[in-house]
């Protein structure tokens, strides 16, 4: 366990000291809320276009994150380096994944505080509720695209074949939260119900799924 | 090709033409008009049985997506992407006709209800399975993250199933089925469960003989240069 | 075009704990074989060189070795263990140096050291790193990202990364790449004492001459064979030339 802290520590530390993947990653979600914001204009219709925008910049931002994180490995061949070493590839697994979502919950922190601030989301009513909620989504989707990232980047064709395969994996997350997110907030209703296990459950799934299937990919 | 075998091939395909033509005459006489919405019910003898192969050809693609990955020999990957292309097809089909029956029962060629949504989903998820194919050249590579991608969007199936369920769903359909409706119905699995599993092996094989063909090809590597046939120098 | 053949010529094998020995070696990958029934004994203490053309399979062979990439057929024994799945522990007796560098650009010199000591489980890492740095001649640049290092300075990392667990074979695929001559001529010292010091080396290279003057057995393969194993004092550059398949 303590490997995966040092993996995470070494890269955290990278990304401390070239600010690259952040700065590109926070930037564009919030372009992509910018964007939004001035196609949809006066329609905005308030708190009900929240998951979309913030699905759309998290989905984008995402796959970015994933391909430049996972690209510091194959930067220089450093993942050979890795596997020299007495670590389980599970254990790579683990580390980019919570480094992953170290730099998505920050990502996803200043997203959201733009889309609050550009579309009025008004998240009173149940803003815990809300990051819990978001959040959860946020882990599936970075079990999927770390596992992705590393298959995919073993190509040369990177390009968009990270989006394209994370993103029609990733929309019973954006339903699920969508509908959750509407029943609590225009509805009024409490968290749970369908729409919450099915977050959940994907979570799960796909968290082992992911686990499991990386031993079988890495490929230095 | 040996002569019996393609023989054997015409007869195949001739039955299932022949079974196509059999549940269409009982489509167009033998089954009832339904009360309600006339008609356009009758694509429903289309629609679910085309919905039942593709999802019996994605399991396909699961099983063979696993298979490669624990066995790593081409020949799964040959299977998946044949019963990938053809699970597309047949999706293509189940989101025609949920659409035509939208458009003939409710007026509008689209709705994000729960059905229709998720073949929609359905049908992104494996088109983007066969996009994946074509933009990989290594064959080793693109065996791998067709493997990877299978498995994992068959998992995904049931989680886009449940979460298109949370819809709002504006026309719930729920037809009773007649005695005779239901004989049209199995009549009509036939032609396509055969058209389903023949193009399934009709590509397998294709992809089995594409490789053959490249591997016994010969000898690339270059030969020595002839220089003495560039004159110059006295 | 007709050389008479170089016969093969192993050297006596005394002990059966071979640092390297492969069986029947072969890897195929999109239906092409790389590696073609390679069976091969290396002892311990040699200095191999293995040579060949591009796309001959050297670097594939030595990949292999080093327990990174699987073969598709027949056996390979490291230390007298049979290489499997889980072979972290032999690896631990492995140095790689590739030609790429396997170093975060990032990081300082001293920080990517500690990390891989940390994660090969060393004692004392730290000790350890600073005696590395000072071997390789970087103490006064410890703390400076790899990124601004010529091409000869990140390869004295890569190699002290490798020398971290001192490990008894030490596998270098083309470590002479895009080095200046001062740079070579280092790494070849380095190389040369590492052998006096008993290690077993074996070095992927395409330089002929610097090979034969370096190693004591060369290896040529082409197409994935083994097409000469003999001791390189037999050998000259013409004949390596022309079983390379020169002109």
């Amino acid at each position: 366990m303590q490997q995966v802290g040092l993996l995470v520590g070494k890269d955290l530390r990278i990304e401390a000291r070239s600010r690259q993947t952040i700065g590109l990653v926070v930037v564009l979600g919030v372009l992509i809320v910018v964007v939004l914001g001035l196609g949809l204009g006066t329609q905005q219709g308030g708190g009900v276009a929240a998951t979309a925008v913030l699905w759309t910049a998290y989905l984008f931002s995402g796959v970015l994150c994933f391909e430049k994180t996972m690209g510091v490995e194959r930067a220089d061949a450093a993942l050979a380096g890795l596997m020299m070493a007495p670590v389980d590839r599970s254990v790579i697994f683990v580390a980019k994944l919570v480094s992953n979502l170290a730099l998505m919950a920050l990502v996803s922190t200043v997203v959201t505080a733009a889309g609050v601030l550009f579309f009025s989301f008004d998240l009173s009513a149940a803003p815990g509720q809300f990051i819990g909620i978001m959040s959860l989504g946020l882990v599936g989707f970075a079990a999927i695209g770390t596992l992705f990232s590393a298959v995919v980047s073993s190509t040369r064709l990177q390009g968009g074949l990270l989006a394209l395969t994370v993103f029609p994996l990733s929309l019973p997350l954006v339903i699920s939260s969508t509908q959750l997110l509407l029943r609590i907030f225009r509805d009024g209703e409490s968290a749970g119900g369908q729409a919450l296990a099915v977050i959940i459950a994907f979570d799960v799934i796909f968290l082992v799924a992911s686990w499991v299937l990386f031993e079988w990919v890495l490929e230095p | 090709m040996r002569n019996s075998h393609k023989s054997r091939i015409f007869t195949y395909w001739l039955l299932t033409a022949l079974a196509f033509a059999a549940g269409g005459a009982m489509v167009a006489f033998y089954a009832p008009t339904e009360s309600t919405m006339g008609n356009i019910q009758k694509i429903f003898y289309l629609h679910l049985p085309s919905a039942i192969n593709t999802f019996v050809s994605f399991l396909i693609v699961f099983v063979a997506s696993i298979g490669y990955l624990i066995g790593r020999k081409a020949w799964w990957d040959d299977l998946a992407a044949a019963a990938a292309k053809v699970g597309v097809l047949l999706c293509s089909v189940v989101l025609l006709t949920g659409t035509t029956w939208a458009k003939g029962a409710w007026g509008t060629w689209w709705t994000w209800s729960p059905r229709l949504t998720f073949s929609l989903l359905l049908w992104l998820l494996y088109v983007v399975y066969l996009l994946t194919r074509s933009s990989v050249d290594s064959r080793q590579r693109k065996a791998m993250i067709s493997a990877v991608y299978g498995i994992v969007a068959f998992l995904d199936v049931p989680l886009v199933y449940l979460s298109a369920r949370l819809l709002p769903d504006l026309h719930p359909a729920s037809i009773a089925l007649a005695p005779e409706m239901k004989v049209t119905l199995a009549v009509c699995f036939i032609p396509l469960t055969l058209l389903n599993v023949g193009l399934i092996i009709a590509g397998y094989a294709r992809a089995g003989r594409a490789r053959e063909q490249q591997r016994t090809e010969g000898d690339h590597a270059p030969r020595p240069m002839n220089l003495h046939r560039l004159g110059g120098a006295a | 075009m007709n050389a008479p053949a170089i016969p093969f010529s192993p050297p006596a094998i005394l002990t059966a704990d071979l640092p390297v020995e492969a069986v029947r070696l072969g890897l195929v990958i999109d239906d092409r074989a790389i590696l073609r029934d390679i069976d091969l004994a290396i002892g311990r203490g040699e200095f191999v060189a293995v040579l060949g053309a591009n796309g001959a399979g050297k670097s594939t062979l030595l990949k292999v070795i080093a327990t990174l990439t699987k073969a598709s057929r027949g056996e390979l024994h490291l230390f007298g263990r049979t290489v499997t799945r889980e072979s972290a522990d032999l690896r631990a007796r492995i140095g790689l140096v590739a030609h790429q560098s396997m170093l975060y650009r990032e990081l300082t010199a001293r920080e990517n050291l500690r990390f891989f000591a940390r994660l090969y489980g060393i004692a004392r890492a730290n000790d350890r790193v600073e005696l590395l740095l000072d071997v390789i001649g970087l103490g006064n640049r410890g703390n400076d990202p790899i990124k601004s290092f010529s091409r000869g300075m990140v390869q004295r990392v890569a190699i002290a990364r490798a020398l971290l667990r001192d490990p008894e074979l030490i596998l270098a695929d083309e470590p002479f790449d895009g080095l200046d001559a001062p740079s070579v001529a280092t790494t070849q010292k380095l190389l040369e004492h590492l052998h006096q010091s008993g290690k077993t080396i074996v070095l992927v290279n395409h330089d002929i001459s610097q090979s034969l003057e370096l190693a004591r057995r060369i290896i040529v393969l082409r197409s994935g064979s083994v097409l000469v194993d003999a001791a390189a004092d037999k050998l000259n550059r013409a004949s390596v030339l022309a079983e390379m398949g020169g002109m």
